[in-house]
């Protein structure tokens, strides 16, 4: 190639991309996965990925990002440009119990500007189907007496937050420190860990877990929605006397820098509006356990702010903030 | 270089990369909750293990190192001309550092046929009409390969925007 | 139902056209993938996955197997052409496969690899059909304790991978594991090394590291001498394996696969420590054991069965007890939840049609993945024809693009950069390599078992002796530490070095 064809290349593409600007969007979207292939975001937004493309109009380009939680490939959004071609699936884990429990964290919620959230997981407590605690209140016996250990995916994941502060509510005292916490490397691991016997309890997404569930290797003992879980034979946090439990839930949404201009953000929730009503895409993930719940831009920063100040004050209070 | 020689360096660098990690690395760079129960539960237990190895490893080189009768055979190949060949290193440096800075501004495509360019006339390649030509069309196809056949956002520059 | 009742019923299952198109197109999208340094066998895996949304249940999922076993095996061409794994399992076949090749042997390594890893491909897949059920109560018993045992005795293999030195070999591992140590702590979730850097905090990307170590200090190496090749026979000559070869290396390739299909049914270890053991077992009680990382034929069959025997038996925890044994099946488990499936002890009872469609399924995977590699090595012979001096610089550039698309980020490129010159000068101090990767795979592993165990029994160390299985591998251990030790002080009786002749 010669100089000035090269040249002529450059003032080509140049001119396109200057004149193209106007429309977003006039070429494809980068989309970070924060989390591995094959795990439940990844699998949660390959399926919206599909209705969504079709309402964008141009590809979504699908990238995993993954390390340190859920925390490198949301920094590579965060430094990216406020654009609207790079985004983010960000997850529970990633941006609600990391920015309440690490206080290292490359980046806080003001990072980030939520154009939506689109599924909400429930979380299910289990123990293995051979383990002789029958019910929370066996839980709580063994916690405050021989000892309880429970497994996570890591320090500051859902799981980890989420069995200190189902303890917690059910009146263990000093509920992060009293009962074992023996993290493990990701979900998978943290399912094996109770049924191998390493730990006792985990509290998780509901469909990490239906699987085992109906294979009768785990018995669930508790699901933290308001209504009953499908294929999760349990009681509900609230038929237990524990409704501030609901706030413990899982959920996936899309969120850009957060400088991202007011036409992407209100954009992105037509498109949210029309790929959730795609028949296929609701079926597929509320056959693995999800629910389906579009929310606008204003609702989802809402619904995470309020997340984030419970984990916050819970982890103040319980003293597990990790610092250093 | 000798292989007496090797195994003496070898074993100095050993210790001193144990007396660094053990004095100021980790200390510095490894933090550690103020509420550990015990003490091999601590983040600092397997790095401070670590370099207690290495240190050990190190003196095992050393100790053997002095051990062996000095051969004058030089464990590497020599070759011509060191001084240019250390020049021709210095560039490959130069090269990556370049290849890192330019990446997110270039794109890949026009980086890597740079990179090829540049790395085919720095091992004095005998076709540079195929190294050119190769350097265009290689970058190219890799590109088409990864970016539309396996989905992957290959980053694009700010001159230069590939369907 | 009676076994032949469940094998016509799989058999309906499968006996039609469009499954076995399915595994057939699988089998060569993963060996071209796993060939394609970077793309490895986990991501032709995650990217074959969408396609099998709207496909049948046991279509879709025969549609991964096979990409999944054919890219366990495409890792092992430019292993043996270019010295590059293309995926983490095949990097023990780089020892004495690029060597072979350097010598003009190309052809028959790379012969070899594909024999030994369709024999490995059988046995793990009968070791799968006929004891899952026993093998999956047995990855049950493994717990912390006996992880740490098993990852403590696995580290041994680094004498048997050490070269000239053990005592170099043993600095090897020891950077490997320093490496390792970065990123954020297992327990504490604090952070080590990582500099306030959010892409050191998920630790060095194995891959880059993996790349960095092997690829690039080869370019280097030409940059510091770029006429050394000249005049050394660099094609795929005319060899191709010989079944003398194959009977040689047989007893290799079985105790391989065994060795792969027992690491392959504990979740959590996978496919490189699988190649590296059985390598080192394969030197240690082989004649030609001064031949091995020379270009010695056994080797190359010794890794890619070791490899290889993971493919089947890791669907063993997968089908068995529905927890997935490293990424690549992961994945594959999400393949199953998409389509409705429960992988588990009740699959069995409630599937068991799709349980022994996949059986025969895997079977045919074999036949196909000896056809498919066979057409794939003639294809792939030309990278042995290219001038060196332009293959150099278009590896480069592939590693770049692949170290790239592993984890979409630019600064795996840089790690692989970093490593690549402590690669050059471990090659240019005789540091042998393999040890280094091995400790970076296992040193993780080792310290989170280690702390996981005393987190069980409140920092009480006999916890480490808990049961038979612990005490098994500690025996083992000592014995190997012991055998190590003596094989060390002959060396010094022996060694030209130390008594003043002349070195080799």
């Amino acid at each position: 190639m010669s100089f000035r064809t090269l040249g002529a290349v450059c003032a080509l593409s140049l001119g396109i991309a200057g004149a193209a600007l106007a429309e977003y969007p006039e070429r494809p979207i980068n989309m970070v996965i924060p989390y591995g292939a094959g795990g439940a975001t990844d699998i949660s937004a390959r399926t919206i990925a599909e209705p969504l493309g079709a309402a964008v109009g141009k590809p979504l380009v699908m990238a995993n990002v993954t390390g340190a939680g859920g925390a490198t490939g949301s920094v590579a959004v965060q430094n990216a440009k406020e654009d609207g071609y790079t985004m983010l699936f960000a997850r529970v884990g990633s941006h609600s119990v990391n920015p309440a429990m690490k206080a290292t964290l490359p980046y806080t919620l003001d990072d980030f500007r939520f154009v939506t959230v689109y599924e909400i997981n429930p979380f299910a407590c289990v123990v293995s189907a051979t383990s002789d605690l029958m019910s929370m209140e066996d839980v709580l016996a063994a916690a405050k007496g021989d000892g309880l250990s429970f497994s996570s995916s890591g320090v500051g994941s859902g799981p980890h937050l989420a069995a200190a502060m189902v303890l917690n509510a059910f009146g263990l005292e000093d509920a992060a420190n009293a009962a074992t916490h023996i993290p493990q490397q990701g979900g998978g691991a943290a399912a094996t860990a109770v049924l191998n016997g390493t730990a006792d309890f985990l509290c998780t997404n509901s469909s990490a877990l239906a699987s085992f569930v109906a294979n009768g290797q785990m018995r669930a003992l508790m699901v933290t929605t308001a209504e009953p879980v499908e294929g999760f034979d349990a009681p509900t946090a609230t038929s237990l006397g524990h409704p501030e439990l609901e706030q413990m839930v899982g959920w996936t949404g899309i969120a850009g820098p957060a400088g991202l201009p007011d036409e992407v953000a209100d954009k992105w929730g037509e498109w949210m509006t029309a790929a959730a009503a795609d028949e296929e895409f609701v079926s597929s993930m509320e056959a693995r356990g999800s629910i389906i719940r579009v929310m606008s831009p204003e609702e989802a920063n809402e619904f995470i702010r309020a997340q984030y100040d419970t984990f916050r004050k819970l982890v103040d209070d319980l003293g597990m903030r990790i610092e250093g | 270089m000798t292989q007496r020689q090797v195994q003496l360096r070898l074993g100095g660098g050993a210790l001193i990369v144990a007396a660094f990690l053990a004095l100021f690395a980790i200390p510095q760079w490894v933090s550690s909750p103020s509420n550990v129960g015990n003490i091999v539960l601590s983040p600092l237990f397997w790095p401070y293990a670590l370099a207690g190895f290495t240190g050990l490893t190190g003196l095992g080189l050393i100790f053997s190192g002095l051990q062996m009768q000095g051969t004058d055979e030089p464990v590497n190949d020599p070759i011509e001309d060191t001084g240019a060949a250390w020049l021709r290193l210095a560039a490959m440096a130069v090269l990556m550092g370049l290849t890192m800075f330019l990446l997110p501004r270039l794109g890949m495509v026009l980086t890597s046929m740079l990179v090829f360019v540049a790395s085919a006339f720095l091992v004095r390649t005998r076709h540079p009409i195929t190294a050119i030509v190769c350097a265009v069309i290689v970058p190219l196809v890799l590109y088409a390969f990864f970016a539309h056949v396996a989905g992957v956002a290959i980053p694009q520059g700010e001159f230069l925007r590939l369907p | 139902m009676s076994f032949l009742d469940s094998i016509a019923a799989g058999l309906s299952l499968v006996g039609n056209i469009e499954a076995f198109l399915a595994l057939f197109v699988g089998v060569a999208i993963g060996v071209v993938g796993g060939a394609i340094p970077g793309m490895s066998a986990t991501m032709a895996v995650a990217l074959t996955l969408p396609f099998t949304f709207a496909m049948q249940p046991i279509t879709g999922i025969l549609l991964l197997l096979g990409v999944y076993k054919g890219g366990i095996f495409g890792g092992s061409i430019p292993a043996i052409l270019i010295k590059t794994p293309g995926t983490p399992a095949s990097s023990a076949t780089i020892l004495d496969g690029y060597p072979m090749a350097e010598k003009g042997e190309a052809g028959r390594a790379l012969g070899m690899a594909l024999w030994a890893s369709c024999t490995a491909d059988v046995i793990s897949n009968l070791a799968l059909i006929l004891f899952a059920g026993w093998l999956a109560s047995f990855a049950l018993s493994f717990g912390p304790p006996e992880f740490f045992t098993l990852i403590l005795f696995s580290l041994t293999i680094i004498a048997g991978v050490s070269g000239e030195s053990l005592l170099r070999g043993a600095l090897s591992a020891l950077l490997g594991l320093l490496l390792a140590t970065i990123g954020l702590d297992l327990v504490y979730g604090t952070n080590r090394f990582t500099f306030g850097d959010p892409n050191m905090m998920g630790g060095l990307n194995f891959i880059a590291v993996l790349i960095g170590l092997f690829a690039i200090p080869e370019i280097l190496a030409m940059v510091w001498h770029p006429t050394a090749h000249v005049g050394k026979t660099r094609s795929l000559g005319k060899n191709w394996v010989s079944f003398a070869d194959y009977r040689r290396s047989f007893k290799s390739i079985v105790r391989g696969s065994f060795i792969g299909v027992f690491l392959g049914s504990i979740p959590g270890i996978g496919a490189a420590p699988s190649a590296f053991l059985s390598y080192s077992e394969a030197r240690r009680t082989s004649k030609n054991k001064e031949n091995f990382g020379k270009g010695e034929i056994e080797g190359v069959a010794a890794s890619e069965a070791g490899n290889n025997g993971v493919a089947g038996a890791t669907l063993i925890p997968l089908l068995a007890l529905g927890v997935p044994g490293d990424v690549i099946t992961a994945i594959i488990i999400g393949a199953f939840m998409i389509h409705g499936l429960q992988p588990g002890p009740m699959m069995f009872i409630l599937n068991v049609d799709i349980i022994y469609g996949l059986f025969i399924g895997l079977i045919v995977s074999s036949v196909f993945l000896f056809m498919i590699g066979s057409v794939a090595i003639r294809g792939f012979k030309y990278v042995a024809d290219i001038p060196k001096r332009i293959l150099i610089p278009a590896v480069l550039v592939l590693c770049i693009y692949g170290v790239f698309a592993v984890n979409n980020n630019i600064f795996d490129v840089g790690v692989m950069f970093a490593m690549g010159w402590v690669g050059y000068l471990m090659v240019r101090y005789h540091i042998p390599a393999a040890p280094f990767l091995i400790a970076f795979i296992l040193g993780p592993l080792l310290e989170d078992n280690f702390r996981q165990s005393m987190l069980m029994s409140g920092s009480d160390p006999t916890i480490l002796v808990r049961g038979p299985i612990t005490w098994f591998f500690w025996t083992l251990t000592l014995l190997t530490i012991v055998a190590i030790a003596r094989a060390g002080v002959r060396a010094v009786k022996n060694n030209p070095l130390l008594s003043g002749r002349s070195g080799p």
